[in-house]
């Protein structure tokens, strides 16, 4: 099966011609078998292709094999790999250019686009002399020209228009975006996507993606009811064998649940191996702030590592609330001691509180809605609503 | 891109021959660029800011400075102009800000590597966060306030991202590892780009995943802790650890002190709301470190009502100002007694912290 260099091209040739971009694509994948063939390692490939691919397709194949030279450098020269994949992926903008109501390849430049962002995160990782992220953020520039070029394609028929592979991109672009901390430039992205009239006829898997990246951004804008939704579409539709990808999606969930008042079922959990929530779930049920402290500080690395530590500490709040609620289902009237507070915090291990501190967080969780009532400070009571004093945290 | 052969500096004075006959000849000479008490005679000359044009050569070797120069003009800078009484503040602040900009640039051009520009940045985001404090009542004419802290911005993620840098090489070899100065200098550093940067994630998600000798140190612990509980909305434990904070970082939190009492006031317009009650006055002024003076401007500005002997406050949420911004940073008393005590150049630069 390793062939000639004029074999492989014959190849690309023949895949071009029946307009099979899922073909080309393979041809051009830097997973595919091919790239063990040592007939392919060419620092100068230029003359060789020009002579059977028409430009600028013998642009794309030549940078390839470029690519496939360096790699094979001993060690790789990750560097020179990733700027000949950016000239790949650079013809690839010219040749979606040149194919007017035709988008046959768009497999071809998912797959160019996704070796960048490989290739980019090699280089992240073993070259040196440049700010971290830079080359990731260049890599998600190349891509850029990609998208413009699909989303400018407004003409064709919807079944032939370019704009179909935009939310493939999009999706890549996030990985990009999210791995090096830039969530800002999701925003215009998730725009185009809106503003596409046929946003509902992607294919699933990357609707399933998509959602949960902008789920993922809702939520670091503190958007909980959209991030929810969001990611709950995530969820649900992605099919059960994918269970890593599922469990991923819940690590985000199950935490925006709770801030919202939903409390994840332990089978569910489980299933998952995520009983650490289960776990959160439970102190933050019984307004245990120190239990609550401590699994926080005993899960630190793997809460930061997910991305979830900012959010858990919100729902620190929650869990005062829950404990307070139960200081007024003991005592059963709607003037409350301020010192009931201040004891009920003792009780469950928070030892270096004061009045005033009770004070500020219950006047936190009126102004937050969570308790309806106000606080006399002569009386040092808490006067709470006759109906709904601690309201459900959905409506709050 | 891993090519190392950058142009380095050869010039040992502050301010490179070529450029001080230029405006020596030209007269174009700041007042702090004057002997002491002549008109017209040079004195100690340092290089002044230019901007990168397309037309500007590559400078030469003899026109930018070595590094122990360039250490030298920013100690020179923090030290003698700074303390140099003359002129009002901000007077030398424009002076310093201009020359430590050209330090900076030679040290991009110059492409130092991360020690260096560590060890040369580090009294710059002192500087700039400094002036921040002191300059914060000045009209715009004389002190922006944006621009300053734009530049303390840039300052502090190129050092931080030096000290990534470092992190990363500290991983592989043994003599790449921090003294414990430098580790110091570091984490004090690290707390002030907290502090400067409260409320946003990007600075938390930093502070997550720093090294377990950073997160350890008592300052960073301290800074850290005050904006987890900004984050957490627990403004009460940020007001309280607020005072802790040294000198410098303590100035930089003054700016956002206007912001949180803001907030708490309008947390409690909420908390208190009741036509007949009232909140004594001195419970205010612990949680949001005013004195009573400074309480009643407050009331004013947000129109809450304060009782005739001014010893309680009418909370009243209707009436509360809600579109009213937060009172421009103003000197704050506790902030100006910590910086009283201290020697500035020897903190400045970091030799006594």
């Amino acid at each position: 099966m390793f062939g000639t260099v004029n074999n492989y091209l014959a190849g690309v040739l023949r895949s071009a011609e029946d307009y099979d971009g899922d073909n080309l694509a393979t041809f051009l994948s830097l997973r595919d078998v091919h790239v063990q063939n040592h007939n392919l390692y060419i620092a100068q490939p230029e003359k060789l292709v020009e002579r059977i691919l028409k430009t600028p397709l013998d642009e794309v194949v030549s940078a390839h094999l470029k690519v496939l030279y360096y790699l094979a450098q001993e060690p790789p020269s990750y560097m020179d790999a990733y700027n000949h994949q950016a000239a790949s992926c650079s013809a690839v903008v010219k040749l979606l250019q040149q194919l007017k109501d035709e988008n046959w390849c768009l497999p071809l430049m998912y797959r160019v686009c996704l070796d960048l962002r490989y290739l980019a995160q090699a280089c992240e990782k073993h070259c040196r002399g440049f700010t971290p992220g830079n080359i990731l953020e260049k890599a998600a520039d190349c891509m850029m020209a990609c998208f413009r070029v699909c989303a400018a394609d407004g003409r064709a028929s919807e079944e032939e228009t370019k704009r179909l592979g935009m939310m493939n991109l999009v999706n890549q672009l996030f990985k990009v975006y999210f791995r090096i901390n830039k969530l800002h430039l999701c925003k215009p992205l998730i725009r185009a996507i809106d503003n596409c009239a046929f946003k509902e006829s992607f294919p699933l898997p990357e609707q399933i993606t998509y959602k949960y990246f902008v789920g993922r951004r809702a939520m670091f804008d503190s958007n909980y009811q959209m991030a929810v939704e969001d990611l709950s579409y995530a969820f649900t539709h992605c099919p059960n064998r994918f269970t890593s990808n599922k469990r991923l999606i819940l690590i985000y969930l199950v935490p925006v649940k709770m801030l919202l008042g939903y409390l994840p079922c332990k089978s569910l959990l489980e299933r998952f191996d995520l009983l650490l929530f289960h776990d959160l779930a439970l102190a933050l049920k019984a307004g245990n702030v120190n239990k609550f402290d401590e699994i926080v500080r005993e899960q630190e690395l793997v809460l930061i590592r997910s991305g979830i530590y900012l959010l858990v500490e919100k729902l620190k709040f929650i869990v005062y609330r829950n404990l307070f609620k139960k200081v007024f289902a003991i005592r059963q009237t709607h003037q409350l001691d301020m010192g009931d507070f201040l004891t009920a915090l003792q009780f469950v291990g928070v030892t270096d509180v004061s009045l005033d501190e009770a004070h500020c967080i219950i006047a936190n969780l009126i102004y937050d809605g969570k308790i309806k009532g106000y606080i006399s400070h002569a009386h040092n009571k808490l006067v709470v609503s006759k109906q709904n004093p601690f309201p459900p945290l959905i409506s709050t | 891109m891993e090519n190392r052969n950058f142009k380095k500096g050869s010039c040992e004075h502050f301010c490179p021959a070529a450029e001080a006959k230029m405006r020596i000849e030209k007269r174009l000479l700041n007042y702090y660029e004057y002997k002491d008490g002549q008109k017209h005679v040079a004195g100690i000359l340092v290089k002044e800011f230019t901007r990168s044009a397309a037309d500007a050569k590559v400078p030469k070797a003899q026109d930018m400075r070595t590094e122990r120069c360039l250490t030298k003009t920013v100690e020179y800078l923090l030290n003698d102009i700074l303390l140099d009484e003359r002129k009002p503040f901000h007077f030398a602040y424009d002076f310093i800000f201009d020359r430590l900009r050209m330090v900076r640039r030679e040290i991009v051009i110059q492409q130092f590597e991360a020690r260096q520009t560590i060890r040369l940045l580090e009294p710059m985001i002192m500087f700039l966060a400094y002036s921040r404090y002191r300059l914060c009542g000045e009209p715009i004419e004389k002190f922006d306030t944006k621009i300053c802290n734009q530049h303390l911005q840039e300052c502090l993620n190129m050092v931080l991202c030096c000290y990534n840098e470092l992190d990363e090489d500290g991983q592989m070899e043994e003599e790449q590892k921090w003294t414990i100065r430098e580790a110091e200098r570091r984490c004090f550093i690290e707390a002030l780009y907290q502090v400067f940067n409260l409320g946003t994630s990007e600075a938390l998600v930093r502070g997550l995943t720093l090294p377990a000798a950073v997160r350890n140190d008592k300052l960073f612990k301290l800074s850290f802790g005050i904006c987890l509980n900004y984050h957490r909305g627990n403004l009460y434990r940020v007001m309280q650890g607020l005072p802790q904070l040294p000198h410098i970082i303590c100035a930089v939190a003054a700016a956002k002190l206007q912001t949180i009492r803001r907030r708490l006031l309008e947390i409690f317009t909420h908390a208190y709301n009741n036509k007949q009650l009232t909140v004594p006055a001195a419970y205010l002024l612990r949680l949001i470190l005013v004195e009573t003076s400074v309480l009643s401007d407050l009331c004013r500005h947000y129109h809450i009502a304060l009782t005739a002997d001014r010893k309680s406050v009418h909370f009243s949420k209707t009436d509360f100002k809600s579109d009213a911004a937060a009172i421009k940073a103003q000197r704050e008393p506790f902030v100006d007694e910590k910086l009283s005590c201290i020697h500035l150049p020897k903190v400045l630069l970091l030799k006594k912290l």
